[in-house]
């Protein structure tokens, strides 16, 4: 096992990370297996794959967001709520005021960047704590969601209308010749936001903070800039991942999204992101999501309700925070 | 004076590096008020924790009451009857005076906390003590005399007969340390053995029958108070002996340039009107005891923390700083006393706290190079002898001395040419300290100056040119280095108002 993990090839992917995705490669055979066993329709076939995709797409870009806030040692509860909020109100323009296609997908991220330029400005500048301004901007995305579609559920538009033609930023086509867009952009996102994370001034300063604050501000640093930007970005990501949500499901409900909120920083914490802050791996929250969308897929394909999905979540999260916890008192 | 109802003998401790207490004796008689002193990092604060069983001794005895005894914990040591009465109170703000005076030990009606009970038993306390305060009222609301009294009050609950104040004065006004004394004389005639610890040397020759002095976790000698002076006392307390060549003159030369001037810094308490000037190439000491207010000066200065008012002139052009950003820009750095929290991030591998603050240096477009910064890290990692296997080890993995290094590689990549050193060699080795030293000297051979905040008295008198003590808040002198000594240094130190 040492000498496994002493391998120069392991030792660049990461050993946690190789352990995720082993966990990934087992669960898919082990909801196949069971699926089997309880008599029901193959797990094994390619339409389920592109259904837990659609759910990693939107998943992926919350979690992503997420990361740069936690490796600040903060936390969003709001992303879920924000990114509805973000698919309500652009919906409804599109819908219901004939704004154009294009112009809707922009006000999508323009919402969620409001958000986090809130809780960024909240958190950092007037220094409240963050599991505080979260839920409070939580509560004001439903809100604000809901008055502005008068509490309806807006429906965008089908692939076949004129204007579904964002769909394909998910999927382009159909069955098994179609081609997994999301899962491309997704793809060169995370790698986009893992340069930020690793090898700009940006995402230097963010894990340094997250790690101690007061030492980097005392190095003549303006730390809030660069704590406000984790947010900004978090809430941006949110917005993004509306047009993916929206683009796999086509139907948004007004008050909800608080659920994929634990989703995504679930995978966060699988990924090896510290709770505490400092330390942080895009790549490690992209296995995350996988995850996560697969258990979802499985639960689903045993016929089993999205509570069993909540209950494996809350004890993969309370698993992975242990880990992080041991190996930090390991590292002292 | 009474019996003897205490007695430490050849108390000696030990931790990885220090060797804290080294075969202490001390006597504590019934009915009298001993003081301890003893310079910072003494061992004073140690020994009392030996006795209260927060510290296991190496070797020793420790003879209470005619028995030997070893507490395993204060809460042992409280239940026999030896309490401290500790410098930071430790309150609950939000509970009533009862509730804190009770904490851990509520007096109960079957399962529910007799509130009515607690405070019927609070008054009695306070009618001991001969003062007046409501049980009722939230500790919060007291005042940090009162609160004091309600730690007394605490302490001679469980039945005391032995009390040991760990520098009680230290926040109180004067009339509330008149009622403060006029308690401890109350106790001792009730027969109480007290030890008193406090650097206020006015107060120990009001309050106390005898001082117990101890340096270097050495006992020293112990003194009938009135029959002593104080300058006996601060003699015994700095020693004469020096272990290390002070400097004898200063190296700067006379014309040499202001680079830095303060002018009426004035920040919270613990900063009230500090002017001086530094020159350049100057070692500029700052001496004091713990609360001097030094290291508060060095962070208003620095814009850590915010300032009331004063004026700060760099090379002669007067400046604001508002933020530590703002002092770096001025061509300032500060080495903290506290490295793990304010100077290194310890996550971090020693490029990046070396380039920590001077990123955009390491630039190339928006990404940082990466083999720049590490040229520059091993560039200082090999200057300044830092023991690190690679520039990309985390911090946490490194020595005190070599953390420190880490941090004075941060400020010379930014090339600042004001330096401030608050306690630059504490928790360091002897050997890590030399190379410190060396390296301060060669800075200032170099044209940079420094401001160097430290409490050990050899280190004051082997590096500075020219030195600030402080006292209070207030500077209370300057001395140039050819006239310095260790005496003079201490009765600046302990000047109060």
């Amino acid at each position: 096992m040492e000498k496994f993990k002493q391998n120069p090839i392991v030792k660049k992917i990461g050993f946690n990370r190789i352990v995720l995705i082993g966990v990934l490669i087992l669960m898919y055979f082990l909801f196949g297996a069971l699926c089997a066993a309880m008599g029901r329709a193959s797990f094994f076939t390619l339409a389920r794959v592109y259904s837990a995709m659609n759910y990693a797409y939107f998943m992926g870009f919350l979690a992503i967001g997420v990361t740069f806030v936690i490796a600040t040692g903060g936390i969003d509860f709001s992303i879920g709520p924000v990114m509805f909020c973000s698919a309500l109100i652009s919906g409804y323009m599109l819908t219901k005021q004939n704004v154009p296609l294009i112009v809707c997908l922009i006000v999508s991220i323009i919402v969620g960047t409001i958000f986090g330029l809130i809780n960024g400005y909240l958190v950092a500048y007037l220094d409240m704590p963050s599991f505080i301004t979260s839920m409070a901007s939580m509560m004001l995305a439903k809100g604000i969601g809901s008055a502005y579609t008068k509490t309806q559920s807006v429906s965008w538009p089908q692939g076949t209308e004129a204007a579904g033609w964002y769909r394909n930023l998910v999927k382009i086509g159909n069955g098994s010749a179609a081609i997994p867009t999301g899962l491309i952009i997704l793809a060169i996102a995370s790698i986009i936001f893992a340069i930020i994370l690793n090898k700009t001034k940006a995402g230097r300063y963010i894990l340094c903070l997250g790690s101690n604050k007061e030492a980097v501000r005392l190095s003549g640093v303006d730390v809030r800039i660069w704590e406000a930007l984790a947010y900004i970005l978090c809430g941006m990501l949110a917005g993004i991942a509306a047009i993916f949500y929206v683009g796999a499901y086509t139907t948004v409900q007004p008050g909800m999204g608080d659920t994929f909120n634990n989703e995504a920083i679930a995978s966060c914490v699988m990924g090896g992101t510290s709770m505490s802050g400092g330390i942080a791996s895009i790549a490690g929250t992209f296995i995350g999501v996988l995850i996560i969308a697969m258990l979802q897929e499985g639960i689903l394909a045993m016929g089993f309700q999205k509570d069993y999905q909540f209950v494996i979540t809350g004890i993969i999260v309370i698993l992975a925070v242990y880990a992080d916890i041991r190996s930090r008192r390991r590292r002292n | 004076m009474g019996d003897i109802i205490l007695t430490m003998k050849g108390i000696d401790k030990s931790f990885p590096g220090v060797h804290a207490l080294d075969h202490v004796d001390l006597e504590v008689r019934k009915g009298e008020v001993l003081a301890l002193m003893g310079e910072n990092g003494a061992g004073k604060s140690t020994l009392m924790k030996v006795l209260t069983g927060i510290y296991k001794k190496d070797e020793g005895t420790i003879t209470y009451e005619g028995k030997e005894i070893e507490f395993e914990n204060p809460r042992a040591a409280q239940a026999a009857g030896v309490v401290i009465v500790h410098q930071e109170l430790n309150m609950l703000s939000h509970l009533t005076v009862a509730q804190n005076i009770f904490i851990g030990r509520e007096i109960m009606n079957g399962q529910i906390i007799n509130d009515e009970k607690m405070n019927e038993e609070s008054v009695k306390l306070f009618q001991k003590l001969g003062i007046e305060i409501d049980p009722k009222e939230k500790m919060g609301n007291l005042t940090v005399g009162k609160q004091q009294m309600c730690e007394i009050a605490k302490a001679i609950s469980h039945d005391a007969k032995v009390i040991i104040f760990d520098e009680p004065s230290a926040a109180l006004t004067e009339a509330e340390i008149e009622e403060l004394f006029k308690i401890i004389r109350d106790l001792r005639d009730k027969g109480m053995g007290i030890v008193y610890i406090s650097h206020r040397m006015d107060e120990i020759k009001v309050i106390t029958d005898r001082v117990t002095v101890m340096r270097d976790g050495t006992y020293v000698g112990t003194l009938i108070t009135k029959d002593c002076t104080k300058d006996d006392i601060i003699n015994m307390m700095v020693g004469r002996v020096i272990y290390e060549d002070p400097k004898t003159q200063s190296a700067v030369a006379k014309d040499a340039p202001v680079v830095l001037k303060v002018e009426h810094l004035n920040a919270g308490k613990m900063v009230r009107d500090v002017s001086f000037e530094l020159h350049k190439g100057e070692i500029l000491g700052f001496s004091g005891l713990m609360g001097a207010g030094r290291t508060e000066t060095a962070r208003a200065l620095f814009g850590a923390d915010p300032k009331e008012g004063g004026d700060i002139y760099i090379n002669g052009e007067k400046v604001t700083i508002n933020t530590p950003m703002d002092a770096v820009n001025h061509g300032i750095g500060y080495l903290s006393e506290d490295r793990k929290r304010y100077g290194i991030v310890v996550g971090k591998s020693v490029a990046e706290n070396t380039t920590m603050a001077t990123l955009k240096e390491f630039m190339s477009g928006l990404f940082i190079n990466k083999k720049k910064e590490d040229e520059v890290a091993w560039k200082y990692v090999e200057s300044l002898k830092t023991k690190t296997p690679t520039v990309d080890t985390e911090v946490v993995n490194l020595s005190g001395g070599n953390q420190q290094k880490v941090v004075i590689a941060k400020w010379l990549t930014r090339n600042c040419d004001i330096l401030i050193f608050d306690e630059p060699t504490r928790g360091i080795d002897v050997g890590a300290k030399s190379e410190i030293y060396t390296l301060m000297n060669e800075l200032v051979a170099q044209g940079k100056s420094i401001i160097m905040i430290s409490s050990e008295m050899t280190e004051v008198l082997r590096m500075s040119d020219r030195i600030v003590v402080m006292c209070e808040g207030r500077k209370t002198g300057e001395i140039d280095i050819a006239e310095a000594t260790q005496e003079n240094i201490m009765q600046l130190a302990t000047q109060r108002n």
